[in-house]
Parts: structure tokens; sequence; C-alpha cells
């Protein structure tokens, strides 16, 4: 796998025609799902409530059980500071739409006084949810919501043993809102500063509770909660409106950009006979048209695996990207050369060629890990399902066609541009719309969902099927 | 007076854009590309934003195309993509008759459960028996089709009678309703023929991607509000323009 320094190594390193080409910016060089599910999973990391805090809470009230997740009361509630309250070893996490956790009451006990909402890092932990400043609970004997002060406002109904209770955080909407054996109860506005804890109280004897962080299913479809919510946002923003047709103008130049020569001639053919409207209104023949059918049959030829071709083609058509015996495409070339003669079984070969063609390149820093583990696939009897057989799928095809693209794009004469040979006009959309939606939500207090296009895609998808 | 005058003076030096902009954090160029340079975003991602774009809008030979030179699977079959062009392309060439009889080939349920696309598909036909001047026809079927739908609606009702309204005048490019007799009505309703077939078929009606370019206007208008930053306002040449402070 190769990390970020080589990449800069690797653009240091390659003068040239192929000097714009840093393989490493683009889009397609996420072909090993273990690199990009690291990746993903980087951006989303944010510690979430797994169980129970014992350190902290009043352990003289109440008794946590050994698996963190259910509490039981042991005091005798003589007056209002004997609550047995526990919080979640974490706060909840704000990196997200919806916050939601729920408890079952397993036990309602003596008096059914156990209550379930949110608390801050230095609530008083003798005191119920609620009760106290910069907290909230939702409270079963009186179906009362504290929200910090004494005195309750009726919010919903009363609950009691067998009861599953669910307390959420809506960062769209700013509010907290509660649930009863899956049904909606209500919400309040979210007011207290700070991260919030969830909570969970008993104060009667014999009460007990069990919380759920979400290791189990929820009662409450939380999913089709969030759906929801994130419907409504986007109406909002779906009131707006485009310039006519830039949606198609957009998916052509992405054509464009990447060569799909037949994908944009069977679109032009369908808009000629059902044209939208304007589009003749002065938008500019897009620079991408430049090299069009040559970089078509490039793409062609390489995944087809036909690297000898490719060469010969790039010689005949843009000498200056091969010229530099150093540059990345041509080490890109070559390690895909490489493959293919091991895709074919054909070892010997794969060495002879190794030897002649990549030794050169191992002595530079930017190309050692994939020049590593291409060379690494002559080590396995079934190269394809080995951890490195990544390099055998068309993704890695696909991105060498990719690099050579983007290489053919940069011996343009009039372009102005140099990152427009890396990243298609909807690409750009997509970094502008990923980073803006990431700042807003660090103004926010860092609150809030923000946008990652491969969990909007995934998200359409699971819908579609649901 | 003289009190009024220094309130006067003290408001105008709240709202000086000297202010109001040092209110604002600003980020610039370098610092923006930057971080722009760090967001990660898959290719094949990209392709099925696109393929969806493809198959949703109708485009199947396109779509077809871009399977084979992406290697992105098509979110539906195909096929049934064909079907709903069909159906698409009777409506824009005005055989609303064709349209209903190939929709209920594809699957019967779609008008039943539809009253108000059935109704559009109705009132198409007449436009088009109004269009082609076939007089008697179109009565008859306004009274013996549409008459009864329009008991039954407030909204088809209106829509008859603006539709009926077309037979009194001569010159019917010129009468006030005459928007009707447009292609873009025909479009309209094929649109809505488009939207309801996708929707039986579970499939969402609207493409994924004008949805996400609104969504980069709205979020730069609501950044906007807290940052000072290089925005991209022209869609078609993506050029970062500087925050102008």
């Amino acid at each position: 796998m190769v990390t970020n320094q080589e990449a800069e190594a690797a653009s240091a390193a390659a003068p040239g025609a192929g000097a714009t080409v840093d393989p490493m910016r683009l889009a397609s060089r996420w072909r090993s799902q273990a690199e990009w599910a690291c990746a993903a999973a980087e951006l989303e990391a944010e510690p979430a409530p797994s169980e129970l805090n014992t350190l902290n809470s009043s352990g003289l009230f109440s008794v946590v059980s050994t698996d963190k997740l259910s509490v039981k009361y042991l005091g005798s509630h003589h007056h209002g500071h004997d609550v047995g309250v526990v919080q979640a070893d974490r706060p909840a996490p704000t990196r997200r739409a919806v916050y939601y956790f729920e408890m079952s009451v397993r036990n309602a006990g003596h008096k059914g006084q156990s209550s379930i909402g949110f608390t801050n890092e230095s609530f008083k932990m003798r005191r119920q949810p609620g009760w106290e400043s910069n907290s909230c609970g939702y409270h079963g004997d009186d179906g009362h919501l504290y929200v910090g002060q004494g005195k309750g406002q009726a919010f919903g109904p009363k609950f009691t043993s067998g009861d599953i209770i669910g307390a959420g955080i809506n960062y769209l909407s700013q509010e907290l809102f509660f649930t009863k054996n899956g049904a909606q109860v209500g919400s309040v506005p979210k007011e207290i500063k700070g991260p919030l804890y969830p909570t969970i109280a008993v104060h009667s004897q014999g009460e007990e509770l069990t919380v759920n962080f979400g290791k189990e299913p929820f009662c409450f479809d939380i999913e089709g909660y969030i759906f929801e919510e994130k419907m409504r946002q986007q109406s909002v923003s779906d009131k707006l409106n485009l310039e006519p047709d830039i949606s198609h103008w957009i998916v052509r130049s992405y054509l464009l950009h990447y060569g799909y020569q037949d994908t944009l001639n069977a679109f032009d053919m369908a808009n000629a006979t059902d044209p939208p409207t304007n589009r003749q209104n002065g938008h500019a023949e897009p620079p991408e048209m430049y090299g069009l059918s040559h970089r078509k049959i490039l793409r062609q030829l390489i995944m087809s695996g036909d690297i000898d071709s490719t060469f010969k083609r790039l010689g005949e058509w843009y000498p200056q990207v091969i010229k530099d015996e150093k540059s990345v495409i041509c080490f890109l070339l070559h390690s895909q050369r490489f493959i293919e003669y091991i895709r074919a079984e054909q070892l010997e070969d794969a060495v002879k060629y190794g030897r002649a063609n990549l030794a050169s390149f191992l002595t530079h820093k930017a190309f050692e890990g994939l020049l590593k583990d291409s060379v690494a696939l002559l080590a396995y009897e079934k190269p394809a399902e080995s951890c490195i057989g990544y390099l055998m799928d068309s993704p890695q095809c696909e991105f060498v066609a990719d690099a050579v693209n983007a290489a053919v794009l940069s011996t343009n004469p009039t372009m102005k541009d140099p990152e427009s040979c890396l990243y298609s006009c909807l690409e750009r959309l997509l970094r502008q719309l990923t980073l803006c939606s990431f700042e807003r939500r660090a103004f926010n207090n860092d609150q809030g969902d923000a946008f990652l296009l491969h969990k909007e895609v995934q998200n359409y998808e699971r819908s579609r099927r649901s | 007076m003289f009190l009024s005058r220094i309130v006067l003076r003290d408001l105008n030096s709240i709202d000086s854009p000297a202010s109001m902009a040092s209110s604002k954090k600003v980020v610039t160029r370098d610092e923006w590309e930057r971080k722009l340079r760090d967001v990660k975003i898959r290719k094949e991602d990209m392709n099925r934003l696109v393929m969806n774009f493809l198959v949703t809008e109708g485009f199947v030979d396109a779509a077809d195309k871009f399977r084979i030179e992406s290697g992105t699977q098509p979110e539906i079959d195909l096929a049934t993509i064909t079907d709903r062009m069909e159906v698409k392309r009777a409506v824009q060439s005005g055989n609303v008759q064709e349209a209903i009889e190939k929709i209920n080939d594809l699957n019967p349920t779609i008008l039943d459960t539809n009253p108000q696309l059935y109704f559009h598909l109705q009132q198409q036909k007449l436009i088009e028996l109004i269009r082609v001047g076939k007089i008697n026809e179109a009565l008859e079927f306004a009274q013996e089709e549409l008459a009864p739908r329009g008991e039954e609606n407030q909204t088809f009702l209106e829509e008859i009678e603006k539709t009926v309204a077309l037979l009194v005048f001569e010159d019917v490019k010129n009468c006030p309703y005459g928007e009707l007799l447009d292609v873009s009505q025909r479009l309209k309703t094929a649109s809505e023929v488009n939207a309801a077939i996708l929707t039986s078929q579970s499939h969402e009606k609207d493409p994924k991607l004008p949805s996400l370019l609104k969504m980069l206007k709205w979020t730069q208008n609501q950044l906007d509000e807290k940052a000072a930053y290089p925005r991209i306002n022209d869609f078609t040449t993506d050029a970062l323009e500087d925050p102008s402070i």
C-alpha cells in the first residue's frame, strides 16, 4: 500500500509531461478495499458510549451489573439526594445526525421512579436527571419531563416494568426526543451545553434497568427516523434552483474527462432527439475534448491488459508522456505489464520483465509500496486470492488507465489549469461539497452529519432495497 | 436632537463593512486548497452517481455503454428502462392511448394507484384531440370520460374547464390556456409517467446528482454566514473564487 509520503515523493521525482499527474490524487487510487476501509473509518471515528460508568456512579445507592449494562437500586429512598443515577462511559458522539439509546425497565420496584435522559459531566450523581441544571430526564412515575428545575412539565405517558424507553439527540433540529415502546413521545429543544452523557436512574426499592447502547437492535425504528430527518433537511436544499440542464452538462463533462467515448456518443444521441432545454445556452465546449478518441483507445487497451500496445500507441501519439523512463506513468505501465504476465501465469517472463524494467525503480522511495506488492505476487500460487490480490482486479487497471488519461490531458497546449487533468468537473464539485459540509459542521460545534459521497451512495442503495 | 445624532453615528460605525467582515473567519486560498486535497473520494462512487443519473433519466443505451466502459453495474435491469422509455416517448409524441396500454402492460396497478396521473393522461388525450381538430370526438371524450372525474375532484374540474375552453377559441395558440397545447405540457405529463413507473419499481424517481448540486449551493450559502472562503459560483467552470474581504 502506498503512503502519503510516497505520494509526495512521486510528484517530486517525475519531471516532464506527466509531471502534473500525481496518481495518488486520482479518485481511482482507492483500488485496495482494505486501504479505503481504513481511510473511511478514520473519517468517521468517534468514540461512543458502550457501557455504564461504574467509576463515578453513586455506588452507595445503586449497583451496576458485571456486564456494566444494568443497574439496580440499593438505597431506601429517604429523600431527593439518594438517587441511584448512572451515566454512560462516554458522552454521546456529535458527528452524526442523531444519537439514540434505549433502556428497558426490568423491574419498576416499589414506586417506579426510574428515569432516562442526558446530563453533563458535572452532574451531581445523587439527583434525578432533570432536577439539576444542564440535565434533562423523562421520569417514569409521572411521565413528566424535567429540564433543570425541580418541577417537571407534562410530557408523555408514565412507564413501568416491561417498557422500553428511548432517549435521543437530534443534532439537525437541535432537540432531545424520547420514545416509549417504539413510538415517539415528544421532544424538547436541546439546551444543555457541552458533551451530553446518556443517563439512567433508579430511586425506589427493587428498581432495575438495563441499557442498550446499540449492541442489540432497538425497539424504535431509529433508522426510519434518521432517514426522515435527512429527507426533511434535503427538502430544504431541494427548493433551490439550478441552472437548466446543469446535471446533463456535468455528466457529459465527466464522460469526456475520462474518455468514455461510447457512452458519450450514446448520451449525445439520446439528447439530440430529446433535447434538454437551453442546452446551447452559452456553455463553452469543455477542454476535455482533447484527444478523446485516443484516450478511449488507450483506456480500452489497458483494461484488456494489452500494455505493449499501450506503449506503442503512446509512442506514436504522445511520446512526451513516456519520454522520461523514470516517470510515474512509465512505472505504472511497467508494473501493470508485470501483473499481466502473472495473470497469464507466465512467471518466467514476469521475472525477466521485472528485471529489465522494474528493477530500476527499486531505488525510488516513491514507488516502493506498489513495487513491493507487485513483485510479491510471484510468491503466491494463487495470487488473485492473496491479500495483495487487489492488484489483479480491474480497479487496478482502471487506476493505471486513469493515470495515463490524466497524463495525456496534461499534454494539451491550451490547458490552463493542471488540476483539471486529475479532477473532472463533478469531482471538484463533490470535493467542495464535502469540505464545505465539514467546515459548516465545525462551526456548529461539530454537531450533525456531514457529506460523504460513499455514505450517500450507500444510503441510496439501502433505501432502495427496503 | 444632539443625542439622536450621536446614536445615529454609532449605528453607522456598527454597520460598516470592516467590522462586519471581521466577525467572519477568513480562510486563505492555500489553506482551502490544502484541505480540498485531503478530501477522499472514490471513483467507483462517482461512477455510481453517474450511472444512477443515466438510469433514472432513462438513457438506456448510454447506461449500457457506461456499464461496459467503466465496469459499473446498473442498479436496475436495463430492460425495464426500455419499457419505461417507450411509454415516455409515446406521451411525448402525443400517442396517449398507446402510452396507457403500455403502462398497463408493464404494471396494471400503476394507473389504479395513481388517480392524478391517470387524469393527466386523459387530459392530455383530450388536448391531443383538440389539437388535431377532432372536435366531436373531443366533446364526446370530455363528456363521457372526463366529466365524471371532475365531479369527484375540484382540481380536476378546474383542469377540465381550462382544457375544454380551448375548443371555444379559433386561434388556439393565443387563447388564455394556450400553454396546454405547448409541447411542454406533453413533457410535463411524460415526466409524471416516468416518476410513477420508477416508484412502482421501487426506484427513487429522482436522480441523486441534482440534489447534491443543490446541497452544494445551500451549504455554501450556510457557510457564508460564518466564513469567507473560496467559493465555486459557476458549476460549469468550477473555478474557485477567492473570498472578497
